[in-house]
């Protein structure tokens, strides 16, 4: 509802009682008066033209596209209704596409956080040189996805990388990491945790050093240990954070597509073939965009139904 | 710090208005930058995906030619992958953003012919009494439909056979032969990984469609009906024949004799198996003739070169190309198609062709070039490096050695490449190759069916 400081509304009901307020008077009415609606257009516009071209105008035309059969040139040309969808859905591909999807988000989420809760917890101790761990434990941030991805493909390789000179040298079996499609989404897993370890790991310290030191003395003194503190006192006392850092990993675990990109390509036998990659291969390597906005759609829906359950679920325990 | 806040609060307008003049200036210089031609010249804007060396060679042969003549300026633009470039040059034709002359690789060849959205360079080679008969007809054949030249080739390669010289020499093993067969590599890969003690795999072929449709047409055999598209639109694919079955049968020999090496597909692969090969540590792979200047100048060892492998008891038909070629959009007044076209014809000069050869890799597609002194000095120091271009010389084209006229190439290789993939771990070759067969055919049909079978 618009609040305006109108001086008078032209719809709202009139009545004696002169001791209503203005403020009350323009919002129990729908209908602006001229001059609140020339202030309405002025102060709304540009977000609306704004959201407009670049939101509403996206949204719809993916919702159009998706219901036809693109042509050559990415035009539409044959209506199909929701036949798209109903391939997809049906089609092994995209279902073995969406499984590996939420192996991988929900795997890079729990492992990320649940690594970087244990490095914090540590880090947050008061101990000589801890800076050093500090800067260590959160140095990652500042690694590019193309320098991850091509650092840890050096480290994949199967003839000159270092887990292959490792398990020579031990003589063990050798993993052939990003060509096996049972080993390449743990590949792929552990360079992403590796790669967000770093953010997670400052997010959540900064989270546990404002926690007041005074609980932990007082535990202390009740001869609480230091696990008991870290379940009863700090998870608790950081738990806005931690939903906050659920919510972002497994949002970005969704979008991830620069390590794929770099280091599978989707592959070995779709064994890493993302949904978002595979929108970006259906559209920009295919030019089928009728499938890819298909995609697209159902995507944005999975995203919503994780944050509105995690809004329910999590929400419910988070301490403020 | 504060000095500064302070500064800016007393001085917010002027910095605001310094900031946008500034970035205005920027975007103003830059955007001008890359489409003014000098007064008097024709701007034939050339958009292309060359990057690295490629770019600079690229460059110069832009800058010669600007230089050669004063009616034409051609303004190179680079714009990413291939891949990615396709769906920029066609979403972008008809707009004032689009290039007169833009390159496209291989296998958007269709897509380009079916879009309708460039001039086929017949219409020029014909106005101009053009001869055409100096440039590589494999090549040529590969851009070309009925009968008439849609696009002029230009970075061109072919797949062949790189092995490490030094090794089989310390191993004493004899080299595979200059054209060798499915077995005669299998015997190379399989005497070196055993008489290394297992240090040093004997081969790898990479999960790359392009190898396997190379497979196919060094044995002479379709992938899809009418002819692999050179005689009608395709309806039908099959990869499920039995000389793909026997192709992979060899890789699967290979990968059971343990010599062979899986690096998996893309660009990784691709490095890996250089980083493998330059290391001493994989005697033999298969792939681009482009990746020759790399494979040579870091190379302790001596490098060694054989065509592209052909099927046991079978006569080589000769391999198609990779690479890309040239269109002349048709959104441009005559005027600037003209202009894009004596660019394309002095691309194919001997000498231009001869530099681009030893500056990148890519093969010189006019016969005359062997005679060029670019490279004469090439063969001089590697004589290995004559060897690309003696198979694509020895190619006489046909069907099924001119590429594959079917749109949708991206996703076929795709699914070619699964099962690759499904056949190299261990899967059953006809399942694989059926099953990517089904997947080729259900969006063969819906891509003819959302382009009106093309009528």
């Amino acid at each position: 509802m618009l609040k305006s400081p109108a001086t008078h509304s032209s719809t709202a009901p009139v009545t004696s009682d002169k001791a209503k307020s203005k403020a009350e008077r323009s919002e129990s009415g729908f209908w602006l008066n001229a001059k609140d609606k020339y202030y309405a257009w002025i102060f709304l516009g540009p977000s609306l033209l704004i959201l407009g071209v670049f939101i509403f105008y996206p949204m719809f035309r993916t919702l159009y596209l998706s219901l036809f059969l693109t042509n050559t040139v990415g035009k539409p040309t044959v209506f199909v209704g929701l036949s798209n969808y109903i391939n997809l859905l049906t089609s092994a591909d995209y279902l073995s596409s969406l499984g590996v999807t939420m192996v991988y988000v929900l795997a890079v989420t729990v492992i990320t956080i649940a690594l970087g809760l244990i490095l914090a917890n540590y880090a947050s101790k008061q101990l000589a040189g801890i800076g050093i761990f500090r800067t260590l434990f959160s140095a990652t941030m500042g690694v590019s996805v193309s320098v991850a991805a091509i650092f840890w493909l050096f480290i994949f390789n199967p003839s000159t990388g270092f887990l292959a000179l490792v398990s020579n040298w031990l003589h063990l079996p050798q993993i052939n990491w990003l060509t096996d499609p049972g080993w390449a989404m743990l590949a792929v897993i552990i360079t992403t945790v590796w790669m967000n370890l770093g953010f997670t790991f400052l997010i959540l310290l900064g989270a546990m050093q404002s926690v007041p030191t005074t609980l932990y003395e007082a535990a202390s003194i009740e001869g609480a240990t230091p696990r008991y503190q870290l379940f009863h006192i700090t998870i608790p006392m950081i738990s806005p954070t931690l939903f906050f850092v659920s919510i972002i990993t497994l949002i970005e675990g969704f979008k991830s597509f620069g390590l794929i990109d770099l280091m599978t390509k989707g592959g070995p036998t779709n064994a890493t073939n993302m949904l978002v990659y595979r929108i970006y291969k259906d559209a920009f390597y295919s030019g089928n965009y009728a499938q890819a906005s298909a995609e697209s759609l159902i995507l944005t829906v999975i995203i919503a139904i994780f944050t509105l359950i995690q809004f329910k679920v999590l929400e419910k325990r988070v301490n403020y | 710090m504060k000095k500064v806040m302070a500064f800016l609060k007393a001085h917010l307008l002027p910095v605001i208005a310094i900031v946008v003049v500034v970035i205005g200036a920027v975007v103003y210089t830059s955007a001008h930058k890359q489409t003014s031609a000098k007064a008097g010249r024709t701007p034939i804007v050339f958009w292309h995906e060359m990057g690295g060396p490629a770019e600079v060679a690229l460059d110069q042969m832009v800058d010669k030619f600007n230089k050669s003549q004063s009616k034409y300026e051609v303004i190179p633009q680079y714009q990413g992958a291939y891949d990615e470039a396709v769906q920029k040059i066609i979403q972008s034709h008809g707009s004032n953003a689009s290039p007169a002359l833009f390159q496209s690789f291989d296998i958007s060849t269709a897509q380009m012919m079916h879009s309708k959205y460039t001039t086929p360079v017949q219409k020029f080679i014909d106005e101009d009494n053009y001869n055409v008969s100096d440039i590589s007809p494999v090549a040529r054949s590969f851009y070309s439909n009925k009968g008439k030249q849609l696009a002029m080739p230009f970075n061109t390669s072919q797949p062949v056979l790189y092995y490490n010289a030094s090794l089989l020499k310390k191993y004493h093993i004899t080299p595979p032969a200059k054209s060798p067969s499915y077995s005669d590599v299998t015997r190379v890969a399989e005497q070196l990984y055993k008489r290394s003690h297992h240090k040093v795999k004997g081969m790898t072929m990479e999960i790359y469609g392009w190898l396997m449709e190379e497979a196919l047409a060094n044995a002479k055999t379709s992938l899809v009906n009418h002819g692999d598209g050179h005689v009608g639109n395709p309806t039908k694919i099959n990869l499920n024949n039995p000389t793909t079955v026997n192709y992979l049968k060899w890789i699967r020999t290979n990968i059971k004799s343990g010599d062979f090496v899986n690096y998996g597909s893309g660009a990784s692969a691709e490095t890996n198996e250089i980083a493998a090969f330059l290391a001493g540590k994989l005697g033999i792979f298969v792939q681009s003739s482009a990746y020759i200047g790399q494979l040579t100048t870091d190379n302790p060892n001596k490098l060694g070169i054989s065509y592209f492998p052909h099927p046991d008891g079978q006569k080589a038909n000769g391999v198609g190309i990779g690479g890309a070629a040239l269109w002349i959009s048709n959104d441009k007044p005559t005027k600037v198609q003209k202009g894009a076209f004596e660019f394309i014809k002095y691309a194919e000069r001997p000498d231009s062709q001869a530099n681009w050869q030893k500056a990148t890799g890519y093969l010189a597609l006019n016969s005359k070039s062997q005679s060029q002194p670019a490279l004469k000095s090439l063969y001089a120091k590697q004589p290995e490096a004559r060897v690309p271009g003696e198979q694509l010389a020895a190619a006489k084209p046909n069907d099924t050695n001119s590429g594959i006229l079917m749109e949708g190439m991206q996703l076929t290789r795709e699914m070619e490449e699964t099962a690759m993939e499904t056949v190299y771990d261990g899967g059953s070759i006809p399942k694989a190759l059926s099953n990517a067969s089904q997947g080729m055919n259900t969006n063969l049909k819906t891509t003819n069916r959302a382009n009106n079978d093309y009528q």
